[in-house]
């Protein structure tokens, strides 16, 4: 997960701190900077110090999202899954449980999965993120998402974008030595359609290597 | 001539948009100045709500409303269960909606719903099913009777028949209730304009969502359009119309906004539908060659309170899958102040099928007789009591074939024979057996200048395939290449569809899409011999033949695109409609499977492994075997769910205590072994010219018995109570 404090990022504990603070309602009409972020400063004081109804605290996160450079001020309670689609009209990313559990909602930062419901927007200072959207290449799409197409890896459609980007994370993983291995690094993604057999069939068709079990 | 994709395993056309991420869902959309609705719900299981202060909700930041029954939204029915939301202060049920909070942002609504204070009078629920068993009535309504009786000559009663025979075996089983748990939770996003309102959500009927928000919303029907292109899962649950839909549309209304309700996923459990909880008691008297002299099958289904829907087990199965000289079936009802119960894949077979396919393999074991062979000897011809046969039944082929695919042969009849390491190595059969439905449907065929073709119905897409279902079909039927044709479903404004349910899909736009194609090329063909700027213009109609996308008489042809061109006409279409196939007095209409499994049970752990099933199906002509057998292992997956994992833990006060995905286990890619699915493509003409059934359910009816029955192999460990886990087997 991404919820530790790194080199450049505000530590998950202070943002938690403060998200906190926000979502009892001390609301405050001045604008955390992101310098104050990036410094890991907590913002109580700030926060504390108002505490009129109808406004509120906002941070302001600087990430690149498929390789697009992006600003946005948003509440701190924002989640990256929420801040893709609500504020960058980035919907391919799904919402399946909000809670970490079933994989909908996977993204890479950094080029490494997480789940996005689970990590606040806040703690993707000045990372990258990539999301289903920022796969294919054009018209081409990604040889992951071709497989999956041509395996029909997929019925519903609402777990693949999940789906798709951990079989792209697991390829270079290297967690694809055999059905069992991908069966177990990818069962954090559920598909209730139940597409299984045709997901790991796709990932076995692109990964190096034997094209057999 | 385009070849025809029927049959095909074409890929499905909308797999592109689904793997970018474009594909997109009820709550994709974004209309200007949409705001949030979070809805409120009961945290008692019983009772009567004091009051609800929402003072503190009102005043966070960005609230722009809050409703509650204090403050209502006008509802004037109900939708998904026998109450209006709002309209009281009647607490019918843990988790019920008891109101909704309007905010600019979905953090706004969410947190601001936390700080809704409600206080109840409590009262206790009736939430326990097994309690409740005693007191049970036997239910009115249903499509099934809930008792037949149909005894031979002389026989007073199915007991005495019983009593008669001289071998028996008897058992009760059970099961918990279920929830569906498609990844995308449901999801309203209500947009008023110009006097209507358009409504994207998420449903496996377009056209009678837009019917039940209508009556909720006292609207004409014709002033609400929902748009449901893609559905993010189903499997029953978006039949229906929940609460959510209605009290968004009502709030949207009410504040003059766009609004956007997601149901958390504990609210999913609560707020929409779930099935039965079932107990059965089958017992099964056959003579000592394996003939059935008696099948006597009860089953008790718990029902909410605020709904009409149950689980009805024995009359979907034992009614109708054996010869036998007697036979009871009873159903009867436990009705619980629980969430609305309602239909869940396969509903009524997924749990009949259990009971009586466990029972078969224990009267195998006591005839010491192999399972498929005793099914054979018991084998029906005529729909037991009606006796008239099946418009296309291949079940005996099922068995055969899929005992020799699957290497039956191998099995040792005498329980924990095989063992590999530490593991005991069973094998388990059973039977699998769905209706074919069909429901009334009308398809639009509209060829156009451009020498592309529409084909048009209100259904929806749940990952059924029917995109591609459309697309091959028309393409089919009008000879030219898939790419050609444009499906249109997902839109309640599109030609008449009761619906993606009761795996009828298929079947119900086949035998429609036919005619409408045949009603558009005679229009096209009319043009053609009466327009002077056609090159066909004075030919006799009877002469003019169409093929591969073209009209030829006389050694001259012309393509509908090149046709429609020159004489001016931009397009051409027609509509036909198509009910309930093939005369049922005359027939019944049923597919039919078998399954086989093996399973491994750690001697020493009792961890239980599905290591590999085939199922064998045979449900008419399949129109694509690529998207058809994904379809059959999902329906495996939600019997293999059946099996080990799945069931509500409905806590004394109506709290259903595992309601997340974290602790309501449904089957992960780790979970899931090879599966080896073989169509048998046998042509059902009389149920329909195209010759298709529907494979959306069937997949599911049996496997959880065939798992049961080889776990009993493996181990001896008969386990009568799903699901089946660990804790079962030391």
């Amino acid at each position: 997960m991404t919820g530790q404090a790194d080199g450049d990022g505000v530590s998950r504990r202070d943002l938690l701190g403060r998200t906190a603070v926000a979502a009892a309602g001390a609301a405050s009409a001045t604008v955390v900077p992101g310098a104050a972020l990036a410094a890991g400063r907590p913002a109580a004081g700030a926060a504390a110090a108002a505490g009129a109804a109808g406004s509120e605290a906002t941070i302001e996160v600087a990430m690149t999202v498929n390789r697009r450079p992006e600003r946005i001020r948003v509440d701190p309670r924002v989640t990256l899954l929420d801040a893709l689609r609500d504020r960058l009209a980035l919907t391919g990313t799904k919402k399946g449980c909000d809670q970490g559990q079933c994989g909908a909602c996977t993204v890479h930062v950094d080029g490494e999965r997480v789940l996005s419901c689970l990590t606040l927007v806040g703690t993707v200072q000045h990372r990258s993120v990539t999301t289903v959207e920022g796969l294919a290449d054009g018209d081409t799409l990604h040889p992951v998402q071709q497989a999956f197409v041509d395996c029909d890896g997929l019925q519903c459609g609402f777990c693949t974008p999940g789906q798709v980007m951990s079989a792209v994370a697991l390829l270079r993983e290297g967690h694809t030595r055999s059905d069992g291995e991908i069966r177990e690094y990818m069962s954090g993604n559920l598909c209730r359609c139940g597409a299984y057999n045709n997901i790991v069939q796709a990932i076995r068709s692109v990964r190096p290597g034997p094209r057999s079990r | 001539m385009a070849d025809s994709p029927l049959g095909r395993p074409v890929n499905r056309v909308d797999g592109r948009r689904k793997v970018t991420g474009t594909a997109a869902y009820a709550a994709d959309q974004h209309p200007d100045r949409m705001v949030h609705g979070h809805l409120l719900v009961s945290d008692v299981g019983h009772g009567t709500i004091r009051s609800m202060d929402t003072a503190a909700a009102r005043s966070a930041p960005g609230v722009l409303a809050v409703f509650t029954p204090f403050e209502p939204l006008a509802l004037a029915a109900g939708a998904g269960q026998n109450w209006v939301p709002l309209q009281d202060t009647l607490v019918r049920y843990h988790g019920q909606v008891i109101g909704i909070v309007v905010a600019d942002t979905f953090e706004q609504a969410r947190d601001a719903a936390a700080l809704v204070r409600t206080d109840y009078d409590e009262t206790p629920p009736a939430a326990s099913f097994a309690a409740g068993i005693p007191t049970a009535t036997v239910p009115t309504g249903g499509w099934e009777p809930p008792v037949v009786d149909i005894l031979a000559d002389g026989v007073t009663s199915i007991d005495e028949a019983l009593a008669a025979s001289p071998v028996v075996v008897s058992g009760n089983y059970s099961q918990p209730s279920k929830h569906h748990n498609a990844m995308e939770p449901h999801a309203t996003v209500a947009d008023w304009r110009d006097g209507g309102l358009v409504v994207h959500g998420g449903t496996q009927a377009p056209a009678g969502h837009a019917r039940s928000i209508a009556a909720a919303l006292r609207l004409d029907p014709a002033q609400v359009r929902v748009l449901s292109p893609y559905v993010g899962g189903g499997f029953g649950n978006k039949a229906t119309t929940w609460a959510d839909a209605v009290v968004t549309a009502a709030a949207a209304r009410a504040v003059g906004r766009p609004v956007k309700t997601v149901l958390t996923r504990p609210q999913t459990f609560t707020v929409t539908g779930h099935r039965s909880a079932v107990a059965q008691a089958i017992a099964l008297g056959a003579d000592h060659d394996g003939t059935l002299i008696a099948l006597k099958h009860d089953a008790w289904s718990s029902l909410s309170g605020s709904g009409s829907v149950f689980e009805s087990a024995p009359g979907t199965t034992s009614r109708m899958l054996y010869r036998t000289a007697n036979l009871h079936v009873g159903q009867k009802v436990v009705t619980l102040d629980v969430p609305p119960s309602t239909f869940m894949r396969a509903p009524g077979e997924e749990s009949g099928s259990f009971a009586l396919e466990c029972a078969m393999d224990e009267l195998a074991t006591a005839l010491r007789m192999d399972p498929v062979a005793l099914r054979l000897k018991n084998y029906a011809t005529v729909l037991p009591g009606r006796n008239v046969p099946w418009s296309s039944k291949h079940l005996d082929e099922c068995y055969r074939v899929g005992a020799s695919r699957f290497g039956w042969a191998r099995r040792r009849a005498t329980p924990s024979a095989v063992a590999e390491g530490d593991w005991w190595v069973g094998m388990g059969m059973a039977t699998a057996v769905y209706p074919a439905n069909r429901f009334p449907t009308s398809v639009r065929v509209r060829l156009l200048a451009d020498g592309t073709a529409a084909v048009s119905t209100a259904s929806a897409d749940l990952g059924t395939g029917m995109w591609t279902v459309l697309a091959q079909l028309g393409a089919d039927r009008l000879g030219i290449a898939m790419d050609r044709v444009r499906p249109e479903l997902g839109d309640s404004a599109l030609p008449a569809n009761f619906g993606a349910f009761g795996s009828a899909s298929t079947a119900g736009v086949a035998p429609a899409l036919r005619d409408a194609a045949a009603a558009a090329v005679r229009s096209l063909t009319e043009i053609a011999v009466s327009d002077e700027r056609s090159v066909l213009h004075g030919a006799d109609p009877a002469g003019v033949e169409y093929r591969a996308g073209a009209l030829h008489a006389g050694g001259r042809s012309v393509t509908f695109g090149a046709l429609l061109t020159a004489t001016g006409h931009p397009a051409v279409e027609a509509t036909a409609s198509g009910g309930p196939g093939g005369p049922p007095a005359e027939y019944a209409f049923h597919s039919f499977g078998a399954h086989f499994c093996e399973v491994r049970v750690n001697r020493w752990t009792a961890e239980l492994r599905l290591s590999r099933i085939t199922t064998v199906v045979d449900a008419g002509t399949i129109v694509n075997p690529k998207t058809a057998r994904n379809q059959i292992e999902g329906g495996m997956l939600f019997g293999v769910g059946q099996a080990l994992f799945e069931g509500a833990q409905v806590e004394p006060n109506g709290r259903i205590a595992n309601a997340n995905l974290a602790d309501y286990l449904i089957p992960v890619n780790a979970d899931v072994p090879p599966m080896d699915v073989h169509f048998l493509d046998h042509p059902d003409t009389v149920f329909n010219p195209a010759g298709v059934r529907g494979v959306g359910e069937i997949g599911t009816v049996g496997v959880a018995a065939a798992i049961a029955n080889a776990v009993f192999n493996a181990t001896g460990r008969r386990v009568r109570d799903l699901p089946i886990t660990v804790e079962k087997l030391l």
